[in-house]
């Protein structure tokens, strides 16, 4: 059963309702920014997510002149400007935005101390099997019982099937975008099992009527 | 010669040997490396020496060209070395590298040579044309059913007639490659099931629905022979290599030069008249396609001692150092064939013949990887907190493990530790010294789980046994 | 008492409606005018009878005042806003006041298919010496309603279109004509099945040849929505209707390139509207209808009872005039004068003679032989002809090639043995097919097309004697695009990390493909002349024809110059004889540089004359759609007229044994893909490319609704079933000489 103290909880993101979020050249080349300390900047939008967010700076790479955009709605706190215009090498830190915390976001937060989370038992890529790929896919619940294969983990150039362990029940969250690198250690589903569904609906309930975004 | 530059595209203990040729060759280099490569020695190493000028740069993959390029005029290379692997036989990168605006130097063959050996098919259809000695089989991929039934049938009445006790061929596609879309077919009648299955495979798969069959072979050495060419029309070998022991998936773990060794093993065959067969073949083949650069010819011999031909590696390889620790060159001892390669390909004539080259004694390699051997060659990962080696005149060893500290192995890459390098005057000795030089290696070492680290020591120690023998 | 409310309320309608006229409820003081009636209406018990009947005196004086002024010079916006004041008579309306009677087909009201579409068997009558005469007939068109949401503006949905042509298939089966009736601002862009542009595509198909008269009457004729049930023997329209391309509004977003959701100019829209030559007068003399049906000065309203008469006498009249000409022309040639005689005096009451509508098989035969002629010769009049010739001669060249391919064909049978062996050889010769993609290519980087770029351009190979020993050399054409060092990233690589592409690889090698996830990069047309094939086989032909601006459209003469200088072509369209593996195909090309591939006159005749030329040669015809924006919108309703006319052209090759084979690239929407694209049995398209009615934005703008980015995608039109698959483009050349086999058979073409 699950057993959390949800007031305390909220008062913490009551405090700090911000996320900081450090943004990395994805890989070598020179660098413009667009943005400046204090903008405000808005993520991919539409139905679909099919308009792109504000262009954060561009990457020029063998001619190649490539927009980064931002994935998140919030406002920059960081320019590493001494670069501007300079080459910069991959995964460098050059912008921080200051991100508030929106109501989804506070849920996922929450239902991550409340769920049965499934962690990354080694630092590698991880997929969905592609049965529960297809299930996703079309939008549907993915249901699962113990000892059903539903991860592949893609280490030193190797798949493996891992093996559910818990209690049966809903695939409420997906941490990981397949593909990624996920540290050891980190969320990589959140399951709730079905006698539970109902606590989780409640404590989104509340948290939906006494969050204000 | 201008001053060059050399970029090293590659990791592990192969960027370290490549920066110490350019460094005895008085070349700068510069490397690259991934945030999770950051702790490997290829990089510290640079880090810590002084320079002027920025000699390391972080990368998103080496296995995006347009990141090398990127950092390769960056830093103001003038040339680029590939190393084994990434883009070592990438015929575009090359291509890319010789065309783009600001052309670099890319130190291996000609793309064309590249491109032309790269395909398997091309090669076996011109080293037939050599009367080069083949795997029997289609030379073009085949689109029609009856046709690959006459082959197949063929095949099976080749076999019969060698006298091989259960014949078998293999039906793979044609665009293919890296063990998918292959399959074994051991009666005629089966065949055609077979075939159609893997036409399907391949529509599906690649968009070409071209198939290749050829001969099954199961009991054979796995050979190499060693070539060395420059842009001026000089080819030279040295010697062969036998590469038979290696893991299930097919990744070799200890190769023996030269390739046979008739006062140690009892052959059924005429051992010495095979590698010079299989030498001459070689180099054949490399005169005709203008081969300006190392490289190495595959050879698969059965236990009758028939040779055949596989495929042409346009690249240095991880076992290159064997062939040279059993070999001299007149006035320059032992040659290095990094070295060797690197000035071939920035236009210098060799300066040798093959009869300046002698041999004297074998060489084992030992690939000391973190696996376990007993499950399936599953790669380990965890810290390295102590490796040692013994120190022996006759060991070389290459890794880009630091001893100095704990090392994490990323994950991303294979968890090979280092090469021992091993020479012996006569192959038992050699065998023997490097059992010794097992027995006094220290690895230690902790999993995720605080498991103590697996390596394939034992495994190697075991497999030695089986060295240059058909078991 | 209640006489005076009777009277404000229809005094209020008619100065409603001039506000509807104008589009502008305020004009000359209107809006005051229609305060002090409904004024009066609230209040007129309260009013002394003399100043009441006063007051309303003085109104409608004012009223009759303006009505004067409107009248004296009605504008071609102004048209529009009547053809769309809730004011206007309806189908509806028709039908009540037109036929005696009527039963709906198909759905009633809004428990409908598609209210927008109304089929009905009714019964129009005549008087003959005082004695009555009835026909049977099928009544379709479109129901704007009265400003109900249901009837969706007459804006029929796909399967509206359906309705109606499953109903002109029971006309067909019990031998009664048809009479249309175009309501329609457009059809509704929407994919869903059977997708707007198929099926109007469908529909056209089957009119083309549908046994039975058919007379069609527009009031608002939008476009390919008009043309879904617009195909006739007889083209009528109202007076004050308009028949046009786009709606004027469209037009102008388009000429001012004004954004999404920013406000367009009122004059630009007026420029437009005169422009696109959209009222009926413009219309007859562009000869896209055949008489003008004349209304009441300001337009008919619901109840111009007088206006239904004249209606009624014309459809009569025009059915007749379709009948006769089947069964006569010397009966034809005297009820036409008579008829004529007639004309500008009232509708006459009484005809003098009954016509039996019902046809026979010869007469039917005349029937589909005038339409096709009608069609085919429609608009023509505006083509500019660059080297003409002499009728005669040409006759006579197009009877003797005639005879000579029907005894190849027919009589010596020469070919079929020689069809037989290429199929034989097909299957080991796809080896070879493949080579040229699959293979390592040796002279990717010798450039066929330099054409000088500032950028960083690749080093040039030298010709030394190191090359490879084992390809043999082959010329290929590689894109010019791929003369750039430089990188582009592929659109999915979010989603299948795809590396940076280096563009000579790309353009050359990779023949536009990411090698990661299959994406095709837009390649130039020519690319798909030199690689698609065989070396040396392509022939181009009518190529004196020019693109010309028939309208007189300002300021496009200068643009269509732009595009034949910077494109050196001088149409849209390319139409030339090939060769795949020997076998020789008829190809029709739209290239998407030329005026964005839109689909004009010029475009319209050159395809019809190779489809001619294909039925004649007996070779199989293709249609490689490189992109097409639509039927061209400066030259209206000429432009409109190509979509049945193409079809025409397809129907009756196919009827005579040719094999169609319709291939999308990159972007095809609109009137071309609603039409003589989107009719052909086997439609395929090269994946990466989008196939569709109308663009997102339009889509947006009329229904109000956001489509997912990829609800054009190819992948999406085969789900729909819209095409028959989806090719790579570097197996263009396998799978089409494969489609010419298989869907040819094992006489390769000609049934």
């Amino acid at each position: 059963m699950i057993d959390v103290n949800l007031n305390a909880l909220l008062r913490q993101y009551r405090s700090n309702p911000y996320e900081e979020l450090h943004i990395e050249t994805p890989h070598t080349g020179i660098i413009t920014f667009n943005v400046k300390v204090g903008d405000l900047v808005k993520g991919p939008s539409g139905a679909w997510k099919e308009r792109p967010g504000t262009t954060l700076f561009t990457l020029e790479r063998e001619g190649n002149v490539k927009k980064i955009t931002a994935e998140r709605d919030g406002e920059v706190s960081f320019v590493r400007d001494e670069v501007d215009g300079e080459f910069c090498e991959a995964r460098e830190h050059v912008v921080t935005i200051r991100h508030r915390l929106s109501k989804d976001e506070i849920i996922n937060f929450i239902l991550r101390k409340v769920l049965y989370v499934f962690e990354a038992p080694e630092t590698a890529r991880y997929y969905l099997v592609p049965e529960l790929e297809a299930v996703r896919d079309q939008k549907k619940e993915i249901t699962l019982s113990p000892g059903d294969d539903f991860l592949i983990m893609s280490l030193m150039k190797r798949d493996t099937f891992l093996k559910y362990e818990g209690p049966k029940g809903t695939v409420f969250r997906l941490y990981f975008k397949p593909g990624d690198i996920v540290e050891q250690g980190e969320p990589l589903v959140g399951i709730a099992s079905p006698e539970d569904l109902d606590i989780v609906d409640k404590i989104i309930q509340r948290i939906q009527s006494e969050w204000e975004d | 010669m201008a001053k060059q530059k050399i970029l090293i595209a590659n990791r592990g203990e192969i960027a370290i040997r490549i920066m110490e040729a350019c460094e005895e060759l008085g070349i700068e280099t510069v490397v690259v490396y991934t945030k999770e490569d950051e702790a490997s020695e290829h990089v510290q190493r640079v880090l810590r020496e002084p320079s002027k000028s920025k000699r390391a740069y972080c990368i998103s993959s080496y296995k995006d060209p347009n990141e090398i390029f990127s950092v390769c005029d960056e830093a103001g290379c003038t040339a680029i070395h590939p190393g084994y692997g990434f883009f070592s036989e990438n015929f575009r990168f090359a291509r890319r590298a010789a065309l783009r605006s600001r052309p670099v130097t890319f130190i291996g063959p000609r793309w064309e040579v590249i491109r032309d050996l790269g395909s398997k098919i091309n090669t076996k259809r011109v080293a037939k044309s050599l009367n080069i000695p083949v795997i029997p089989g289609s030379s073009t991929p085949i689109y029609n059913e009856m046709e690959a039934e006459a082959l197949a049938e063929e095949l099976f009445f080749i076999q019969k007639e060698q006298g091989i006790k259960h014949p078998s061929i293999l039906v793979k596609a044609s665009a293919g490659g890296g063990g998918m879309g292959i399959e074994e077919v051991r009666e005629l009648d089966a065949f055609r099931q077979t075939y159609r299955r893997i036409q399907n495979y391949a529509r599906r798969q690649f968009g070409d629905e071209g198939v290749l069959i050829e001969q099954c072979l199961t009991d054979y050495h796995h050979l190499e022979v060693q070539i060395l060419a420059s842009r001026h029309d000089e080819y030279v070998h040295f010697g062969t290599r036998n590469c038979t022991i290696q893991s299930t998936g097919r990744q070799k773990r200890i190769e023996v030069a030269p390739g046979f060794d008739p006062k140690m093993v009892n052959y059924p065959f005429k051992a010495t008249k095979v590698l010079n067969d299989i030498v001459e073949h070689s180099l054949k083949l490399a005169r005709h396609v203008k081969y300006d650069s190392v490289g190495t010819w595959e050879w698969i011999v059965t236990r009758q001692g028939h040779p055949y031909l596989l495929e042409v590696n346009t690249r240095i390889q991880v076992e290159n150092g064997i062939s040279a620790r059993i070999s001299r060159v007149r006035g320059l001892g032992q040659p290095n064939l990094i070295k060797e390669q690197i000035r071939c390909a920035l236009g210098d004539e060799l300066g040798y013949s093959q009869e300046d080259i002698s041999f004297e004694g074998t060489s084992i390699e030992l690939r000391i990887v973190a696996e376990d051997t007993k499950r399936g060659f599953a790669p380990w990962c965890g810290t390295i907190t102590e490796l040692r080696f013994p120190q022996y005149e006759w060991a070389t060893v290459h890794t880009h493990v630091p001893t100095d500290r704990p090392y994490k192995i990323p994950t991303e890459y294979d968890p090979n530790l280092a090469l021992a390098i091993i020479w012996g005057p006569t192959s038992q000795d050699a065998i023997d010294r490097a059992k010794e030089f097992i027995d006094n290696t220290v690895i230690n070492g902790y999993g995720p789980r605080g498991e103590s680290i697996i390596t394939n020591l034992p495994y190697l120690r075991e497999r030695l046994n089986a060295c240059l023998r058909f078991e | 008492m209640q006489d005076t409310s009777h009277v404000l309320t229809q005094l209020l309608e008619r100065a409603q409606y001039l506000g509807d006229i104008k589009n502008d409820p305020t004009w000359r003081g209107l809006d005051e005018v229609v305060e002090r009636i409904k004024e009066l209406k609230d209040s007129f018990y309260d009013i002394p009878e003399k100043q009441l009947i006063r007051e309303i005196e003085r109104i409608e004086d004012r009223v009759h005042f303006l009505e004067d002024r409107v009248a004296e010079n009605i504008t071609p916006m102004e048209r529009v806003n009547i053809v769309r004041s809730t004011h206007r008579f309806t189908l509806m309306d028709i039908l009540e006041n037109v036929y005696d009677s009527y039963t709906e087909l198909g759905g009633e009201g809004e428990c409908n298919l598609d209210p927008a579409v109304v089929v009905a068997r009714a019964v129009i009558s005549r008087f003959v010496k005082n004695k009555i005469y009835s026909h049977q007939v099928m009544v379709i068109g479109h129901e704007k309603g009265k400003g109900e949401e249901f009837r969706n503006g007459g804006s029929a949905k796909p399967w509206g279109n359906d309705k109606a042509l499953r109903y002109m298939k029971v006309a067909e089966t019990e031998g009664i004509p048809i009479h249309f009736y175009v309501f329609t601002p457009g059809a509704f862009p929407i994919e869903d099945y059977p997708g707007a542009a198929q099926q109007i595509a469908r529909n056209l198909y089957a009119m083309t040849k549908l046994k039975v008269p058919m007379v069609s009457f527009i009031s608002e004729g939008g476009s390919g929505g008009a043309e879904a049930i617009g195909l006739s023997d007889f083209r009528l329209m109202a007076s004050h209707g308009y028949y046009s391309v786009i709606s004027p509004e469209g037009a102008a977003a388009i000429e001012g390139k004004i954004k999404e959701g920013e406000k367009v100019p009122k004059e630009l829209i007026e420029h437009c509207a005169k422009e696109l030559k959209i009222t009926a007068e413009d219309n007859l003399r562009l000869g896209t209808i055949d008489r003008i049906v004349q209304e009441p000065p300001l337009g008919a309203r619901r109840n111009d009872f007088a206006f239904f008469r004249r209606l009624r006498y014309e459809m009569i009249r025009a059915t007749d005039e379709v009948v006769l000409k089947t069964k006569s022309f010397r009966a034809f040639r005297a009820y036409a004068l008579r008829r004529k005689k007639e004309e500008g005096k009232d509708v006459p009451d009484e005809f003098d003679v009954v016509v039996n509508w019902n046809l026979n098989g010869l007469e039917k035969e005349r029937l589909l032989e005038a339409r096709s002629k009608k069609y085919r010769r429609m608009g023509l009049r505006f083509l500019k002809e660059g080297r003409p010739i002499l009728p005669v001669i040409k006759k006579a060249k197009e009877a003797l090639s005639r005879g000579y391919y029907e005894i190849r064909y027919g009589l010596l049978k020469h070919h079929k043995k020689s069809v037989k062996q290429l199929i034989d050889d097909v299957s080991s010769e796809g080896a070879a097919m493949l080579k040229t993609f699959t293979d390592p290519v040796l002279s990717v980087y010798e450039f066929m097309f330099l054409e000088p770029k500032k950028r960083r351009r690749v080093v040039k190979q030298d010709h030394s004697p190191l090359h490879s020993v084992f390809t043999q050399d082959w010329e290929q054409y590689t894109s010019p695009l791929s003369n750039e060092d430089r990188t582009v990233t592929c659109p999915n690589a979010q989603k299948y990390g795809c590396v940076d592409l280096w563009v000579p690889d790309l353009y050359g090698e990779f023949a536009g493909v990411c090698p990661t996830c299959g994406h095709h990069f837009p390649l130039e047309y020519q690319w798909y002349i030199n690689n698609l094939f065989d070396k040396g086989s392509v022939k181009e032909f009518n190529q004196h024809l020019a693109s010309s601006n028939p309208l007189g459209f300002k300021g496009f003469d200068t643009r269509l110059k732009r595009d034949a200088r910077r494109t050196k072509r001088n149409s849209a369209m390319i139409t030339f004889d090939a060769e795949i593996m020997g076998l020789k195909v008829v190809v029709a090309m739209l290239i998407g540089s030329f005026r964005n591939g839109t689909v004009g006159t010029v475009e319209g005749e050159k395809f019809v004359r190779a489809c001619d030329r294909a039925q004649t040669t007996k070779r199989p015809f293709l249609c490689y759609v490189h992109t097409t924006g639509g039927i061209r919108i400066h030259e209206g309703t000429l432009g409109v007229i190509q979509m049945p006319k193409c079809t025409m052209a397809v129907r009756e090759y196919i009827d005579s044994g040719g094999l169609y084979i319709v291939v999308y690239d990159n972007n095809s929407y609109a009137g071309p893909v609603a039409s003589f694209l989107g009719c052909s049995p086997y439609q395929f398209a090269i994946r990466s490319s989008r196939i569709g009615f109308a663009g997102p934005r339009v889509i947006r703008e009329t229904s109000g609704t956001d489509v997912p980015p990829d609800y054009h995608s190819a992948r999406n039109a085969l789900k729909r079933g819209h095409i028959q698959g989806i090719w790579d483009r570097r197996m263009f050349r396998k799978n089409l000489l494969e489609a010419l086999l298989r869907m040819g058979g094992p006489k390769l073409y000609y049934r």
